[in-house]
């Protein structure tokens, strides 16, 4: 497969994975800004998930219109719904020879869904719920085309490992903005809300009441948002189907860029593997979770040297 | 209710123009069918099916962006919803002429890089060909396989008053529009469920396949697979959703020229398992812009030393390089003659009368004349560098002549060929709009292929004559009816 194409079908399922994390996480602060007895503030989701100031994140935090405005649609924000699905289709139209038709016209469909005028008015006027969920369905129907027609070869691997390395940051971040509330204390008890709304924004709720049936504790949802391997956010899981498709590029004809990568992610797989709640307390969740990106990171950029140099 | 009235603004036309749909008083026989399902519709409805027409479009991304102030816009090429369509026996004609002409042209080019026979018996004047900047010297003795040049051409031809057929250009370097021929057709299908098999019409979906045999044909290589892409100039270039279509319906790599590479004579591809050979190449890249050691050095969308391993026979390019000197359009006067001189046989397809302004006399004619010509420059295609002197003001027709006569050979003149006319939907209602044929046609190895069909251009504009669709023009799905 050309290197051109393999890191384009890369970022095209990156941004999608990013998209869906991002909408389902305004989909659960927004309904969490309404059972808020105090004022409610978006700083936290603003902080990690757009390169605002201070200054500027002061100015909108209290008002969810114009943070969801924001987050969904401003040209300036390049992390906005909008910025990421036309990133995600110019990838998707330049290996258009490389994906299915059905794949390529769900995200052109996507594509025009954001573009829409009527979504800016209606992201004002109506209920944010519905129309986060209709923005919701579009990524579904990307996973779920994606599943149904792509051809099970090199381009999938690529797209895979895209979507399980972003989704691992993802919620690593996720986790350390939730846990920077609470000075990463993991003994401070908190309002119970408060885990739920973190589990749903993660689709971790039900798992957990079924999981952990002691009650809501800080550190059995560390527990399953890192460790649990039926979880499918978890980074332990991401991580694992991350080897997976990695494993499928190994061939005799890139052998010392294969090894590479996969001894990076083996490494940080064995390191989730025998680590738990304990040990992490011990290291401090903050400096666990970013020595995890970090190296979530590292694996990014060897991967574009080892598969994706085309310059 | 039936919209008996479908057709009572459309004029009939003065004898001076052939309309594919009506004879002086009635609807010609093939196309009857069609107009008696249009007629049948209730009333809105048409307006309905070229809504879903615009939205298929949209939706599959048959589209062009059009970048302005940072942020792209889709556009659609426009598309008009009644079928074009021609009888069997027009298309037998077109099909002999086609492939009769090309035969031609292709001895032609292979004549003018070898022995120049044609030169040296006076039949084309040496420094018509040496003047003309897309003859390339890098060329000159060069042996390509099969002696085939143009493996893909689109001929453009209209029709004049009595319905006869002229070819107004011959398109032999990177010929674009067969995705339209392909896509059209498809949203036929989709807003007119039944209406295609009612008809008789002949399928056009066998294009891609026998391109693709064509190019595998071309290879040099021992491997039994080997190796094809497409190379485009890149996700801007306005043609590159036709680019993507024909490489996923051929199953070749779309290639940029980033992604090769030359070493030892050889073109190379970037892959994920490191350099991999290619064969041969179906490039959607001008000659100029090809190989930036050899052309233009500022060229980012070729490669570097492709020519090179062209030379050495090492990777087929399709088309040939160099072909433009047979599609100038000051040659263009002289095919009739080549037909003549290298197949011994009568032109079946006319030229229209040009005039060179190269020559004196010529030239005194065109320049008294102007309000009757179309001034073309011998190099530009696309309606650009066009002066229609019925349309032109003083002032432009002024200005246009100083430019004749800084560089008489840049510009051949032809008489105004009124084009054919066809029904179109506009605005609600069927109006006649004039139409052009472009059918593509493949030469391999194994002789030239015509698919039936081709890109029907519409000069949307009333009264407009010039159908390009960087000057308002749109298309139409075209129907080649079988012998059933």
């Amino acid at each position: 497969m050309l290197s051109r194409v393999a890191d384009s079908l890369f970022w095209m399922s990156r941004y999608m994975e990013r998209t869906d994390s991002i909408l389902r996480m305004l989909k659960i602060n927004h309904l969490s800004s309404q059972d808020n007895v105090d004022e409610f503030t978006w700083a936290p989701v603003l902080e990690i998930f757009s390169y605002l100031e201070d200054a500027q994140i002061k100015k909108i935090e209290s008002n969810g219109r114009q943070v969801l405005n924001y987050m969904v649609l401003d040209r300036e924000n390049p992390n906005s719904v909008f910025n990421m699905v036309t990133l995600s289709r110019e990838n998707a139209r330049a290996v258009q020879d490389n994906i299915t038709k059905e794949l390529w016209q769900s995200l052109n469909e996507f594509y025009h869904v954001v573009r829409d005028p009527r979504l800016q008015s209606s992201l004002q006027h109506d209920d944010p719920v519905t129309v986060l969920d209709s923005l919701i369905r579009q990524c579904m129907l990307y996973y779920g085309v994606t599943d149904i027609t792509m051809f099970r070869g090199e381009g999938l691997c690529f797209m895979n490992i895209g979507k399980f390395l972003e989704r691992s940051i993802q919620s690593a971040d996720i986790l350390d903005v939730k846990f920077r509330d609470l000075s990463y204390d993991l003994d401070k008890t908190t309002d119970t809300t408060y885990w739920k709304y973190l589990l749903m924004s993660v689709s971790g709720y039900a798992l957990y009441l079924k999981r952990y049936q002691s009650g809501f504790e800080a550190r059995n949802v560390v527990d399953q948002v890192l460790f649990n391997n039926t979880f499918p956010r978890s980074l332990m899981y991401s991580l694992n189907h991350l080897h997976r498709y990695l494993e499928r590029l190994r061939s005799n004809k890139n052998a010392d860029g294969y090894s590479r990568v996969d001894f990076m992610v083996g490494r940080l797989r064995s390191r989730l593997q025998y680590s738990n709640v304990q040990s992490v307390s011990q290291i401090g969740l903050h400096q666990f979770l970013t020595e995890i990106t970090d190296d979530l990171y590292d694996i990014g950029s060897t991967l574009n040297q080892v598969y994706f140099a085309y310059g | 209710m039936a919209s008996s009235n479908l057709y009572q603004n459309y004029g009939l036309q003065p004898s001076a123009i052939w309309d594919e749909m009506f004879d002086d008083k009635a609807v010609r026989k093939h196309y009857e069918g069609v107009s008696h399902f249009l007629s049948s519709m209730p009333d809105g409805e048409l307006l309905k099916k070229e809504d879903l027409a615009r939205r298929l479009f949209m939706s599959q991304g048959i589209t062009f962006t059009v970048y302005s102030s940072g942020e792209g816009i889709e556009k659609i090429f426009p598309f008009d919803i009644i079928p074009r369509i021609i009888t069997a026996s027009e298309w037998d004609f077109i099909d002999r002429g086609i492939k009769q002409r090309l035969q031609a042209l292709n001895l032609f080019l292979k004549d003018v890089y070898h022995d120049q026979f044609i030169l040296k018996d006076g039949i084309v004047p040496f420094d018509l060909v040496y003047s003309c900047p897309h003859y390339l010297r890098e060329m000159q003795g060069l042996n390509v396989p099969y002696d085939i040049y143009v493996h893909i051409a689109g001929i453009d031809l209209i029709r004049d008053y009595d319905g006869s057929f002229y070819v107004l250009e011959d398109n032999l370097r990177t010929p674009s529009g067969v995705s339209y021929m392909i896509e059209n057709r498809e949203i036929t299908k989709r807003i007119f469920p039944d209406l295609i098999p009612q008809n008789h019409v002949r399928p056009v979906t066998q294009y891609p396949t026998i391109l693709y045999k064509n190019l595998v044909a071309l290879s040099q290589s021992k491997a039994s697979n080997p190796n094809v892409v497409l190379l485009t100039p890149g996700i801007f270039n306005s043609a590159y959703f036709e680019h993507t279509t024909l490489a996923r319906l051929m199953g070749v790599e779309l290639v940029e020229g980033r992604d090769l590479v030359v070493e030892n004579q050889r073109v190379y591809m970037k892959t994920t398992d490191g350099l991999q050979q290619v064969d041969v190449i179906y490039r959607r890249v001008d000659d100029h812009y090809l190989d930036p050691l050899v052309f233009d050095p500022d060229s980012m969308l070729g490669v570097s030393g492709i020519l090179s391993a062209y030379r050495k026979g090492n990777v087929a390019i399709v088309n040939a390089i160099g072909n433009g000197v047979a599609d100038d359009k000051a040659i263009y006067v002289y095919v009739p003659d080549m037909i003549r001189y290298y197949l011994n046989e009568e032109p079946l397809l006319k030229n229209v009368p040009t005039y060179q302004l190269a020559k004196p006399d010529e030239r005194d004619h065109v320049l008294k004349n102007i309000q009757k010509m179309v001034v073309k420059k011998t190099n530009e295609s696309g309606g650009y560098g066009m002066l229609m002197g019925h349309a032109a003001s003083d002032k432009e027709i002024a200005e246009y002549i100083k430019e004749i006569q800084k560089d008489p050979r840049q510009f051949i003149a032809q008489p105004v060929v009124s084009l054919s006319t066809a029904p179109c939907y506009i605005d609600g209602k069927v109006q006649p709009r004039r139409i052009d044929l472009r059918p593509f046609a493949l030469c391999g190895p194994s002789g030239i292929e015509i698919v039936p069909g081709g890109l029907t251009r519409v000069a949307l504009r009333e009264g407009s004559l010039v159908v390009n669709s960087s000057q308002g023009g749109g298309s139409k799905d075209t129907w080649v009816l079988s012998t059933h």
